[in-house]
């Protein structure tokens, strides 16, 4: 039989409420309950993902904590783990290669396949997209939303109108009729400003703004109107939407951050914290395979006055002990003495493949140290992020903040609002 | 009951006048010293001190001092202090005449040139710093043209990243015959060594760290006709004095590394190169060579070195060079600012490259050094 001929099939597969759900499956009384992921409900710092339950109180990702205790006091609130969810998320990865070669983590909870021409393989795209969601729910027991389409965007869109635990395919010839009705804001990329912006033309639906001429917009907009002009007619143009699902996209920077409970102007404190934060940086850097030549150090004080101060190095480093020195020697030469400090960053940028340059005194030296700290790695993928680390981080011990950041490909954040999963 | 009140105890005076031309050599001679960012506010300052019918200038960022002097009609003997950046700044601008400096109250200073008037502010004269003393025996007394020539030869390769500490100098050792000098930051060494000199007052071997600061400050002092210099040391202190100029260097202490394990000994593949050619021809290819790495590739074939680099962003280049070599084709990377540190610092004369494979040391030396045995040892790049 002949197989009909789609032009491109794209799957956006988005885990329904990740975070929840994987807490979900460590504490099952949690079920159906208003829960906030992120920290305790008078603690400082954001929350990183509530479940459905809550959201109906207003609760959302990226809220103050204390602001989420205030709209739903009956929430559950629950430190979040991200070693568990990267666990689960390279779950997810694996479940996915098994339909497709091409496939791209856009955060921890989600990903795009390029599904076309694998129909023979799989069946049609509804029929690959059902085995997709039945194989996910029995390998990682995590109910997840399909969107299919021709383009990354439909994909996308359709999946947030499948959620939860659904499966939406927008057949081709359709894409522009399925857009139309929708709020401008919906389309991905399309934030605040720009909803502002053609709210203020009268456009606010997908629709309004197809009806418009691509010359308009361009002129209006500049080259970000052509960019819209497309979108709404549900192709993938402007920003990382260019790219083909399966390009590398390489990271521009990898940076971990971290805020106190309560200032802190202890240097020893300081000092462990940024070790800390420099073996997660270092971790992700010999994750993603990237030496940064570039190394910053992040400072705000107590009034929020913040400071950045970066340090070049002459031969990139992927490695733990390097990048802390530089950061202490940063530290040291700008933190006001004892003043307090709200917030500490570490971020590693002007990535290159490799370090090229061998050791004239120590040659082994480097790979000792690489040595070690593969085994370090291995030993946190296996027993958690806080197995093991340099001494002087112990007394920095925090947990990690609970980010969206894609699994084996640091860095790259694409706008997501994490409501609508 | 009248009481006598003590009269204000009459304030430190000074006043002295010095020439335009004979104050700014010496304001240029220290600059290098003062601290510029620092954070203790006397440090970038001057001390003046004017006696009998000198004036001598003091810098210090407290590492390194610079002390030198003058000649001035001195009419009233004294000390004070003056913002150094600040008045090199302005004595710069002033005619080429007579400068009339003196001490007002409250620490400013007063600054006449013709028909200019000056007051800047000072800061209390007690507040610089104590400076060490030149120890009253064991100097040595060194050739100002060895020194200088030995700190060309190696000054580049001193490490310029301050987390390997002991790299941050070069390694002096003076023999009772001999003198060398040695400098490293872990991925090339350049080594210089001089016999037939005679060093009283060495026996044995002493060896000493000197920072890179002391370093570059040196070079620049040893720019002058002086025939030696006299240098010592004690438990923290370097002193070098150079004519009139005294330079002392707070002591790198720790450990060099044991250079002498990494020279290499093996070396299977030698050919001989004009200098300035493969310098011209590195300095070519190397415009293309990726930004960051600088890598440039050296490939020895029968009768000929290829030397290449390409970037994705620039493209491709290549240059050849005829040369003396039958043995097995070999290709090695190496860092091409590297190679030109050490083509810049031999001239143009014809050099030796010596190379085992490409994962060890290259050795790069002047096929004719009477003079000085010099020798230059770098490790490749992973290509």
């Amino acid at each position: 039989m002949q197989m009909p001929h789609y032009p491109r099939t794209i799957f956006h597969v988005d885990m329904d409420a990740f975070f929840v759900s994987v807490e979900e499956l460590f504490d099952p009384s949690l079920k159906g309950k208003p829960v906030v992921v992120g920290g305790d409900r008078d603690e400082r710092g954001v929350v990183s993902a509530a479940s459905y339950a809550a959201r109906q109180f207003g609760v959302h990702s990226a809220m103050p904590l204390r602001t989420a205790a205030k709209l739903c006091p009956q929430a559950i609130f629950v430190d979040g783990h991200p070693e568990r969810y990267r666990e689960y998320s390279h779950k997810v990865h694996e479940v996915l290669e098994h339909f497709s070669p091409l496939v791209e983590m856009a955060s921890v909870d989600e990903a795009y396949l390029d599904m076309t021409g694998t129909e023979r393989l799989h069946g049609r795209p509804l029929k690959s997209a059902h085995r997709l969601h039945a194989e996910m729910k029995s390998v990682t027991q995590l109910n997840c939303s399909i969107g299919i389409g021709t383009s990354r965007l439909i994909a996308k869109v359709s999946s947030a109108k499948a959620k939860p635990n659904g499966v939406l395919w927008v057949l081709p010839g359709q894409e522009a009729k399925f857009l139309a009705p929708l709020a401008v804001g919906d389309i991905p990329g399309v934030g605040k400003v720009t909803e502002q912006k053609l709210h203020a033309m009268d456009i606010k639906k997908v629709g309004d703004l197809a009806r418009f001429d691509d010359r308009d917009l361009e002129d209006r907009f500049g080259k970000w109107g052509l960019a819209l002009a497309g979108k709404s007619r549900g192709e993938d143009a402007g920003g990382w939407f260019d790219n083909e699902v399966g390009d590398s996209v390489d990271a521009k920077s990898i940076s971990h951050e971290h805020t106190f409970n309560e200032d802190t102007g202890d240097a020893e404190r300081l000092l462990s914290t940024l070790m800390r934060l420099s073996e997660m940086v270092a971790r992700r850097l010999r994750e993603a395979g990237f030496f940064a030549r570039t190394i910053q150090l992040k400072l705000r004080y107590k009034d929020f006055t913040t400071l950045t101060r970066a340090h070049s190095l002459e031969h990139p480093t992927q490695m733990d002990n390097q990048i802390f020195e530089q950061i202490r020697n940063l530290f040291v030469a700008h933190w006001k003495k004892g003043a307090p400090v709200r917030l500490l960053g570490v971020q590693a940028s002007h990535f290159e493949r490799g370090s090229a340059q061998l050791d004239l005194l120590e040659p082994d030296q480097q790979q000792r140290w690489q040595n070690a700290l593969a085994a370090v790695d291995h030993l946190r993928d296996k027993f958690g992020e806080s197995a093991v680390g340099l001494a002087r981080g112990m007394k920095g011990g925090f947990r990690e903040r609970t980010h969206e950041n894609p699994v084996g490909l640091p860095g790259k954040m694409p706008a997501k609002d994490a409501n609508k999963d | 009951m009248p009481v006598e009140v003590a009269p204000a105890v009459a304030t430190s005076t000074m006043e002295i006048t010095v020439g335009k031309f004979e104050l700014l050599r010496e304001l240029t001679a220290t600059q290098g010293v003062v601290e510029r960012k620092t954070t203790i506010p006397i440090l970038s300052n001057y001390l003046f001190e004017a006696s009998g019918d000198k004036l001598s200038l003091t810098a210090t960022d407290l590492d390194l001092s610079l002390r030198t002097s003058c000649n001035a009609k001195v009419k009233k003997e004294g000390a004070c202090t003056i913002p150094a950046r600040k008045l090199y700044d302005y004595v710069k601008l002033l005619p080429d005449a007579d400068i009339t400096i003196r001490l007002l109250d409250n620490h400013w200073v007063s600054i006449r040139c013709g028909r200019s008037n000056t007051k800047m502010v000072g800061m209390a004269k007690s507040n610089f710093p104590g400076l060490p003393v030149f120890p009253s025996a064991g100097a040595i007394k060194i050739p100002a043209g060895v020194l200088r020539s030995m700190i060309a030869k190696t000054g580049f390769a001193i490490a310029s990243e301050e987390s390997r500490y002991t790299l941050n100098g070069a390694l002096m050792v003076l023999k009772p015959e001999s003198i060398t000098m040695v400098a490293t930051d872990g991925h090339r060494l350049a080594h210089v060594e001089r016999s037939g000199e005679k060093f009283d007052g060495v026996s044995g071997e002493m060896k000493t760290l000197i920072p890179k600061k002391a370093m570059d400050e040196l070079k620049s002092l040893l720019d002058s006709d002086i025939e030696t210099i006299d240098f010592a040391k004690d438990e923290s202190t370097l002193f070098f004095r150079v004519g009139p100029r005294l330079l002392t260097s707070r002591q790198l202490t720790g450990q060099f590394p044991n250079y002498e394990a990494v020279l290499p000994k093996d070396i299977t593949k030698s050919i001989a190169l004009h200098g300035e050619e493969l310098g011209a021809a590195i300095a070519r290819v190397a415009q293309f060579a990726d930004e960051r790495s600088r890598a440039v590739r050296l490939r020895l074939e029968k009768g000929d070195l290829k030397i290449s680099a390409s970037s994705t962003e620039t493209g491709e280049s290549e240059d050849s060079i005829e040369i003396v070599y039958d043995g097995d084709p070999m290709a090695i990377g190496f860092n091409a600012q590297y190679l030109m540190d050490f083509i810049k610092a031999t001239g143009s004369g014809e050099v030796k490259l010596e190379l085992k494979d490409a994962q060890s040391a290259g050795q790069l030396r002047p096929a004719d050094s009477e003079d000085y045995k010099y020798r230059y040892i770098v490790m490749p790049m992973r290509i």
